[in-house]
């Protein structure tokens, strides 16, 4: 995810120069070790009968492995299969500069899996675990969780800026992965602090980004220039989604024997409220001069961002009116009860990962 | 629909017809250049840029692209280096991303043994292309993508099958069976989201297909036996208008008139623009025949058009050309073209012309005792006027001095410079003119050379033969 925040910060401050740039090799290179990796312990799984894991491991198509292993390898097929795909993409209809395009979701897709492999290969082993090294892997288990949150957020960055953040359509769409997230984790790792550590990380995370990334120099070698840059321009400051995340595990230590589907209605709603009654605020404070600075970074942009643009002018887009803000507010209410409902029930199927 | 093989053109492209790279000759302060740049087909794309510098004391030749007109255009990002050639030191080539559709320009910066010196070179950036897949990166996708769909299936049938059991153990029957429902409906789910993602790629493909150039057309209708009434019609494309055209030496529009197939009859007219918008010009007197019609506007953004039709049209009996107009029926000279009042044109180049090389076209023009004219005067504040037409109307470019760029483009880059896009000279003016241009794909082509002198325009036109 260090690739992918980079690259994306290469872009908004230099621009697209090879595609041979560090970022870009950073991401591959995930892909490329996952599937070394994954495909020695396959291949040792498979070939050596008396390999440790052959007890602990799937069957498919004639190769036996942990299924975290295969769903990894599945994820660095589909990353290196993004690259000729993105190569022609940008051919056939120019250099795209948006995040969101066919061969860039097969690169997610790719990743995700890579992500979720991960989760999957550290739950089997922490699932037939105790002691020490369950609560190592439970650690590790909250740091992939944290990465998985990163990445689903990265893909709706440009969507999600801070002038979206007083519309309800905003909250549709961060409710579409931080409850799934959550609630995942908190399943699969059976921590009663999963979704605090799991948004701490990620927080932690962007803002090191967001801190480290200015640090270096930089220049756009494309244009438009709108913004003139001498440094990397970083991600915006975090979601605060910290504080539905604590408000959340508190919920779940309390209700830990609801049904599935009530624990999901409950917290959809928590989590919306909770993280509506706190990010909509805190919009406010980022679009003011107190915040352009290097700590919360509203005083970077990326140097195609027209000056005109309601980001540039500190300005949010007007929020939804009528029927509609009705509408996008009740979307966004049944998308957190549903996503927290996929992510307890996905949850619950990983903490029962036993190969 | 998108495997399949090869490039469709979807529209004669851009300023000219058929031609879009751009040539130019021209001085960076004391540094004459004579630059060739190559727009990319898509756009965002890479641009190609050759310079060749007449002078020999260029240390070093920095390229940047710049959009023509607002605050980005005051902004340039960090220029890249055009490296020399090993073989020719005074060759210089770079590559550029241009990564917006419009009116842009190229920068380039001289640094010498005479000091810095800058020339902005305008470029239009147009995606002019719809790309299909090759079949040969069609078939390995798809493999590819057949084989991740069935290993995902695969994955998450072994996951429901084994993933929980303990180690060890054996799937059941039942866990087997419940496997195989499981990847039953998930073919099912991969199926149809194998299917959205197609039907996406379609949706961007569509949208995409709204940025590619759609020209201008011509809608010539003549009127009262030698009235010409020129509609620009805009098959709709992004924001263009058609009331924002810039003169460009002194006209809205630069129409040429050319029976076709034998290009025996060349006009160039300057219809003015009425009241409502439309065109209209008073014809000469023209034989009857089967014309094409190149119209060539500029908008206020610097993006250079060439609007075309085609036309029918019986012998016309017309008025005197006036102003700037000038032709009539030309005869064919190589290498020297015989005009009607006994003096000549010759091409003093004997080139052996290839496709997409760059060449400067020299001509001459000599009285009617065979000696250099002395009587030269500017046409339209240009040493002349040449038009390069292949034989099937295809490729059309109209021509300056300084190259292929639209006078009134190049004065949007020297907006302080009144006298950009026009020459000063009033006296003096040499019998020689050049045009700085490449031929875009071989084939036959026509050059026709206007120029003036003693009052008069003189239209010469030479054959070319353009190999691979």
């Amino acid at each position: 995810m260090v690739g992918v925040h980079w690259d994306i910060s290469w872009h908004r401050s230099i621009g697209r120069d090879t595609f041979w740039t560090p970022a870009h090799i950073c991401i591959h290179l995930c892909g490329v070790l996952a599937g070394i990796s994954c495909a020695y312990l396959i291949l040792s799984t498979t070939l050596d009968r008396q390999s440790p894991l052959r007890n602990c491991s799937v069957g498919i198509w004639g190769f036996r492995g942990p299924l975290g292993a295969f769903v990894a390898a599945w994820g660095g097929i589909a990353m290196l299969t993004s690259a000729p795909f993105d190569n022609w993409w940008h051919d056939a209809y120019g250099l795209d500069v948006k995040i969101i395009s066919p061969p860039h979701m097969v690169l997610a897709a790719g990743m995700m899996s890579v992500h979720m492999g991960a989760l999957v290969l550290i739950a089997g082993q922490m699932n037939r675990a105790s002691g020490e090294l369950r609560r190592s892997l439970q650690i590790l288990a909250l740091y992939v969780g944290g990465m998985i949150l990163v990445c689903l957020t990265v893909l709706q960055m440009e969507i999600t800026t801070r002038s979206d953040m007083h519309t309800a359509h905003f909250y549709r769409l961060v409710a579409m992965v931080a409850p799934l997230v959550m609630g995942a984790i908190a399943r699969a790792s059976r921590y009663k602090w999963s979704a605090t550590a799991v948004t701490g990380i990620y927080t932690i995370f962007v803002l090191l980004m967001s801190w480290i990334l200015p640090l270096f120099p930089a220049e756009p070698k494309l244009g438009p220039v709108y913004h003139h840059l001498t440094q990397f321009a970083p991600p915006e400051f975090p979601l605060l989604l910290m504080v539905p995340a604590f408000v959340l595990d508190l919920l779940w230590q309390r209700t830990a024997g609801w049904g599935i589907l009530r624990q999901a209605a409950v917290s959809g709603v928590v989590f919306l409220a909770v993280f509506w009654a706190v990010q909509w605020p805190f919009a406010n404070f980022l679009m003011t001069p107190a915040a352009r600075n290097w700590f919360f970074g509203t005083k970077y942009f990326g140097y195609y961002i027209s000056p005109n643009s309601f980001l540039a002018r500190y300005q949010f887009y007007r929020m939804e009116q009528g029927a509609q803000l009705w509408q996008e507010a009740a979307l966004a209410l049944a998308t957190a009860m549903a996503a927290m409902w996929v992510g307890l029930a996905w949850g619950n199927r990983v903490s029962c990962i036993r190969r | 629909m998108k495997l399949l093989a090869g490039v469709l053109l979807v529209a004669p492209l851009l300023a000219h017809v058929g031609s879009p790279d751009v040539f130019f000759a021209g001085d960076a302060g004391p540094y004459r250049l004579l630059v060739t740049i190559r727009p990319p087909p898509v756009i965002p794309g890479v641009a190609e840029v050759d310079i060749r510098s007449l002078a020999t004391d260029v240390r070093q030749i920095h390229i940047v692209p710049l959009p023509m007109r607002g605050i980005a255009s005051q902004l340039p990002p960090v220029p890249d280096l055009a490296r020399p050639s090993k073989e020719d030191p005074q060759f210089y080539s770079g590559t550029i991303w241009m990564m917006a559709t419009g009116s842009w320009k190229v920068r380039i910066e001289v640094d010498g043994a005479q000091g810095p010196a800058r020339l902005e070179v305008p470029v239009p950036a147009l995606s002019t292309r719809v790309m299909t897949m090759q079949k040969g990166m069609g078939w390995i996708l798809a493999l590819l993508g057949v084989f991740l769909c069935a290993g995902l299936v695969s994955i998450i049938g072994a996951g429901t099958r084994e993933a929980q059991l303990a180690p060890g153990a054996a799937p059941d029957a039942a866990g087997i069976r419940r496997s195989r429902i499981v990847m039953a409906v998930l073919s099912v789910g991969v199926i149809l989201a194998a299917w959205a993602g197609y039907a996406w790629w379609d949706s961007e493909a569509d949208e995409y297909f709204r940025y590619v150039f759609k020209p201008l057309k011509l809608d010539a209708r003549l009127e009262g036996g030698n009235r010409l009434a020129i509609q620009l019609v805009d098959p709709g494309w992004l924001n263009r208008r058609t009331d924002d055209l810039l003169p460009d030496h002194g006209h809205l529009m630069h129409l040429y008139a050319i029976r076709m197939p034998a290009m025996d009859v060349v006009w160039h007219l300057h219809p003015e623009r009425g009241a409502s918008g439309t065109f209209e010009q008073t014809l000469p007197s023209m034989p009857a025949g089967h014309y094409a019609l190149y119209g060539d506007v500029v908008h206020a953004s610097g993006l250079p058009e060439t609007a075309i039709t085609e036309v029918d049209w019986p012998e016309i009996q017309g008025a005197p050309p006036a102003g700037d107009d000038a032709g009539g029926p030309v005869t064919i000279g190589n290498p020297i073209a015989r005009l009607p009042d006994g003096s000549q044109l010759e091409w003093l180049d004997n080139l052996k012309l290839r496709a997409k090389q760059p060449y400067v076209f020299r001509f001459r023009v000599m009285d009617a005792s065979g000696q250099p004219a002395s009587d030269m005067e500017l046409y339209m504040g240009m040493l002349g006027h040449a038009a390069f037409v292949r034989s099937d109307g295809s490729v059309f470019a109209h021509v300056h001095p300084s190259g292929s760029v639209p006078m009134a483009a190049l004065a949007l880059t020297q907006p302080q410079n009144p006298h950009a896009g026009h020459m000063m000279m009033q006296t003096g003016i040499p019998p020689e003119v050049s045009f700085p241009y490449g031929f875009p794909r071989p084939g036959e082509y026509r050059i026709i050379v206007q120029v003036k002198r003693g009052g008069k325009i003189e239209t010469g036109i030479f054959d070319a033969k353009v190999e691979e």
